[in-house]
């Protein structure tokens, strides 16, 4: 495609609604996958590989425009910039998860046992995927809490939460749908956070902290639940010694 | 329905009808059917185009080379998550109303043990199929979960404080709306399938299931309005304030959670 064409095109991509989260998900007539267009995505990719060398920044992504064979300035016009970068290290690595689901629990049958434990895993897994960019990484979270860029960013946050759930087998149909997926939210980016100052080997004092956390907020959830439980317990006694005084309930 | 339940389900009438035959078997037909006139209209279209897709199927099975299935539009998505989401909900409410119900009910008419027992399992059983299908589909439950619990208990246990007739009558109201709302659901549905064809496209297993799975759900629905109506609901004073409540209430309850 000429250059020139390519931008035109370009210029009339409009970024999708990001509002998929939670729709309906079909296996007989599945959506057409990804967020981004052929030309972003060549971009991107493409600058996505200068990210380690120059960061998230525009530079990056005029470097990637040059190497996918379009022209500096068609940059300008993929919508959101570095913000797009970023989105796209995001997206990919969520989606990345999902086809190593297999391979990660049967070399690490421990992990694979009860749903927190594969949550766990799972959550582990996509902080590794930080690890190549992890020196620039307090870069990309100054941009993504630009104001523009919130809601963007815990769209995405929300939609990792509901991948590692869905992939770890979580089955909660109740209130605690929403606690789990809030809670991993937080701890996911408490975690990431974590791991931008952290020097030890094999990102070891990231993963003890993220563990820590996740014990944390499973003895929150615990008594939420038993609290929830003793409210019900209380109700159906309280009826109980109503009735056994008589009172016709 | 499958005979094995039919039979099941024939017993238990029987059994129900014996103590009190206040209306013969006719009679409580008629007045069903003039009840819940546009329900029942809806479900006998319903079931004539069964049998139309019932045989493009096996003719499509016939011609070996698989037709394209495509990709469920936004809108299409929006739909089925709400509705997946509403059905879950309303499964959850249901069992709960028979919950609260069953206990002071069954200690003042020990003779309606078996058919609460019954109602219960049956909506037990809907509950698990939506909880299954809304994991399944990666759809989000309702936000107002205890909401609808306290509300639904609430409503179960005080119409069956008033009384047989009331908690019939509550019964009545609830599954006439229910009836109509998967029968809209149906509809749908329907629509959507026809799209496809016309479109040369195939519906796939997944669809067929969820269509029949709806009608399943939606036939017992309204075997539970027969029940009630047996037992009396029409006696509960003032009937038509009682049931316009409820009915009201549950079509707010509906629309709420259709989308929060
Ligand atoms: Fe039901
Ligand atoms: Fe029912």
């Amino acid at each position: 495609m000429a250059p020139s064409r390519a931008l035109t095109r370009l210029t009339l991509l409009r970024r999708a609604p990001s509002s998929a989260l939670r729709r309906y998900h079909s296996y007989d007539h599945p959506a057409p996958a990804g967020i981004f267009n052929a030309s972003e995505q060549a971009i991107l990719s493409a600058a996505y590989k200068h990210v380690p060398e120059h960061g998230f920044t525009q530079h990056a992504l005029s470097l990637g425009a040059r190497d996918a064979g379009y022209l500096d300035i068609s940059t300008n016009v993929v919508p959101e910039g570095p913000f797009s970068l970023i989105r796209y290290h995001l997206v990919t690595q969520r989606e990345a998860l999902a086809p190593r689901r297999e391979a990660i629990f049967s070399k690490d049958a421990n992990a694979a046992t009860t749903v927190p434990a594969r949550v766990e895993r799972l959550t582990w897994e996509r902080l590794l995927g930080n690890r190549d960019v992890n020196h620039r990484w307090q870069e990309a979270l100054a941009i993504m809490a630009q104001p523009s860029h919130v809601p963007a960013s815990f769209h995405e946050l929300a939609l990792l939460a509901d991948e590692i759930h869905f992939l770890a087998g979580d089955t909660s149909v109740d209130p605690s749908w929403y606690t789990k997926r809030g809670g991993l939210s937080v701890i996911y980016a408490s975690s990431e956070l974590f791991m931008t100052n952290d020097r030890s080997p094999g990102f070891g004092d990231t993963r003890a902290f993220l563990q820590r956390r996740l014990a944390e907020g499973g003895s929150l959830s615990n008594a939420v639940g038993g609290v929830t439980q003793w409210l019900g317990f209380t109700a159906s006694a309280g009826v109980n010694v109503l009735r056994s005084k008589g009172v016709r309930i | 329905m499958p005979p094995s339940c039919e039979k099941n389900l024939m017993r238990i009438m029987r059994q129900m009808r014996r103590p009190h035959t206040r209306l013969p078997l006719h009679n409580n037909f008629l007045l069903s059917a003039a009840f819940a006139p546009s329900s029942r209209r809806i479900s006998s279209t319903a079931r004539r185009s069964d049998a139309t897709t019932g045989t493009s199927e096996a003719a499509q099975s016939k011609s070996s080379n698989p037709k394209p299935r495509k990709p469920l539009t936004k809108e299409q998505r929006d739909f089925l998550s709400s509705a997946l989401r509403v059905n879950q909900t309303g499964e959850l409410a249901a069992t709960l109303i028979y919950t609260a119900q069953t206990p002071p009910l069954v200690n003042a008419h020990p003779h309606l043990r078996p058919l609460m027992a019954h109602m219960y399992d049956q909506e037990a059983g809907h509950l698990k199929t939506f909880n299954s299908l809304i994991t399944k589909h990666r759809v989000r439950p309702t936000a107002l979960y205890p909401l609808w619990s306290l509300m639904a208990t609430g409503l179960g246990w005080s119409t069956a404080l008033m009384g047989r007739e009331a908690a019939m009558a509550c019964t009545e109201a609830v599954e006439t709306e229910i009836g109509e709302h998967y029968n809209n659901q149906i509809r749908s549905l329907l629509e959507m399938f026809e799209q496809w064809e016309a479109e040369g496209y195939e519906v796939g297993p997944e669809f067929r299931d969820l269509i029949s799975t709806l009608r399943r759900i939606r036939d017992e629905e309204l075997e539970h309005l027969d029940h009630a109506v047996e037992h009396d609901a029409k006696e509960a004073r003032p009937y038509w304030l009682l049931t316009s409540i409820i009915r009201a209430g549950c079509r707010g309850a509906i629309w709420t959670s259709e989308r929060v």
